[in-house]
């Protein structure tokens, strides 16, 4: 599969061009146009995967993500797919070899069918009562990965210590170890500097982050917008 | 095989014709199409599209092709009013910005015609005629997505979107999200339908709970454009956002 990041880094989309039989596991209502030698298939999991579909396919609707994921698989050579995110912002790629990433859920746009997709990771529960509506995924395996960000997209190689606020994280290796804890010294001083949770990450690895927080945008918006 | 056309799809878009000198510029994010009208010449554009102009230029507002046209316009989701800009007293610019933050292109029509979603229309030079395109059944299972416009006549046109526009060249067939349709050339035919997995032997559920919902089928040959972003997707996404109602 071969790809490219078209107008970035506003309104970024992933234009793919795919050999016959090659596949990817893409978010549901993200293909913007596409050739027409695809086939088509709607999961509630991984595909061809065995068992325990439908239970996951729940968790990951508990965990905010949708219930049912879209595979296309190129039946013959050299077709395009484009997808592309709902928010404004950059789309890059990232390639897994064998290793895991934890990837923000609103974050994840597309990865190869080999890629396992587990929305069933614990690592943020702890960041839950943050009220700020996030769930994480965690991909493994090998292939290629499609990740979006509102706003710009910046890598930090982190050795040793680095602290995010947990609404500007993309995705990060999951050889890094972290803990959710305040910004500040107090709880008091956290909140009124406007930095709710952060995250503390340590070791070595690469983290992504946005340069924008959805949630705090969503939470301009919405006070201003009539009742639902 | 389908290829993308655009070589740099940054680059200011400049261009000429015998009424006047173009530029689209800041593209694709905040695109904004400069018209320098020569002296007497005329462009025609959707109300609201106007920034900012030069003070030999004198906008005038009208109804303008009829009332078929007029009510055919407002089907399409244009207004049924268009401003006429005239460089009355000696050349003058016109710098028109579209209401979303965007892409913009330009076309120029040869004695064929161009179908735009409701809403890219920005403004055209003279020579081109607007009118709505009643889609029958196919524009009806489009929905939001696919009520069209025609532009036709010879002449200079210029669209917008939200988003980024990738302008695509069909040779064969090709396949889009209704939503993110901004404008094809009626060389192309075209029928929307559910995603190809309902196709025979197919599963209902991908037309369901894909969330991709309807998609145009364009078969021939033809350029397409199609926008990165959607601005109903958008709203899905701040609705949770939503203060609850009592």
């Amino acid at each position: 599969m071969r790809h490219d990041i078209l107008s970035r880094p506003a309104a970024a989309v992933a234009s793919l061009t795919f050999d016959a039989g090659e596949s990817l596991t893409c978010e549901v209502g993200g293909m913007i146009a596409m050739s027409p030698g695809f086939e088509v298939e709607t999961t509630t999991r991984k595909k061809n995967s065995q068992g325990g579909g439908l239970i996951k396919g729940l968790k990951r609707m508990l965990a905010g993500e949708s219930l049912f994921l879209n595979h296309f698989t190129a039946t013959s050579s050299d077709q395009t797919l484009i997808l592309g995110p709902r928010l404004l912002g950059d789309v890059v790629h990232r390639r897994l070899h064998g290793g895991a990433m934890i990837v923000q859920g609103s974050s994840w746009l597309a990865s190869s069918s080999d890629i396992e997709i587990d929305a069933t990771w614990q690592g943020f529960s702890k960041a839950l009562f943050s009220g700020e509506g996030m769930f994480w995924l965690k991909c493994h395996g090998e292939g290629d990965l499609f990740l979006s960000s509102f706003g710009a997209i910046y890598e930090v190689l982190v050795d040793g210590e680095y602290v995010v606020d947990t609404g500007h994280i993309v995705a990060f290796d999951d050889t890094l170890q972290f803990s959710i804890g305040k910004a500040s010294g107090s709880w008091i001083g956290s909140f009124l500097g406007g930095e709710g949770l952060v995250c503390r990450f340590s070791g070595q690895g690469r983290l992504l982050c946005q340069s924008h927080n959805p949630p705090s945008f969503g939470a301009l918006l919405g006070p201003k917008l009539k009742p639902r | 095989m389908t290829a993308f056309a655009e070589s740099q799809p940054n680059a200011p878009i400049r261009g000429s014709s015998e009424h006047f000198d173009f530029e689209i510029s800041q593209r694709p994010d905040f695109s904004m199409i400069t018209v320098a009208l020569h002296e007497g010449a005329q462009v025609f554009a959707e109300p609201a599209a106007m920034a900012s102009m030069s003070p030999s230029v004198r906008l005038k507002a009208g109804f303008k092709g009829g009332l078929r046209k007029t009510l055919g316009r407002a089907f399409g989701g244009e207004s049924m009013i268009v401003n006429t800009f005239t460089a009355e007293r000696g050349p003058g610019e016109v710098v028109f910005a579209p209401g979303v933050a965007g892409d913009a292109a330009h076309y120029r029509l040869d004695g064929g015609s161009l179908l735009m979603q409701r809403g890219a229309f920005v403004c055209h030079g003279p020579g081109v005629e607007i009118s709505g395109k009643w889609q029958g059944a196919r524009g009806f299972f489009g929905g939001e997505g696919l009520v069209l416009l025609k532009a036709s006549g010879r002449g200079d046109l210029f669209f917008n979107s939200y988003g980024a526009i990738l302008p695509v060249d069909v040779e064969d067939e090709f396949i889009a999200d209704t939503g993110y349709i901004v404008a094809f050339e009626d060389t192309l035919d075209y029928r929307v339908s559910v995603l190809p997995g309902l196709r025979s032997g197919g599963s209902l559920k991908t037309f369901f709970f894909g969330g991709e919902g309807l998609v145009c089928r364009f078969q021939g040959q033809g350029r397409l454009w199609v926008q990165t972003r959607h601005v109903q997707s958008f709203l899905s996404w701040v609705h949770p956002f939503r203060p609850a109602s009592n």
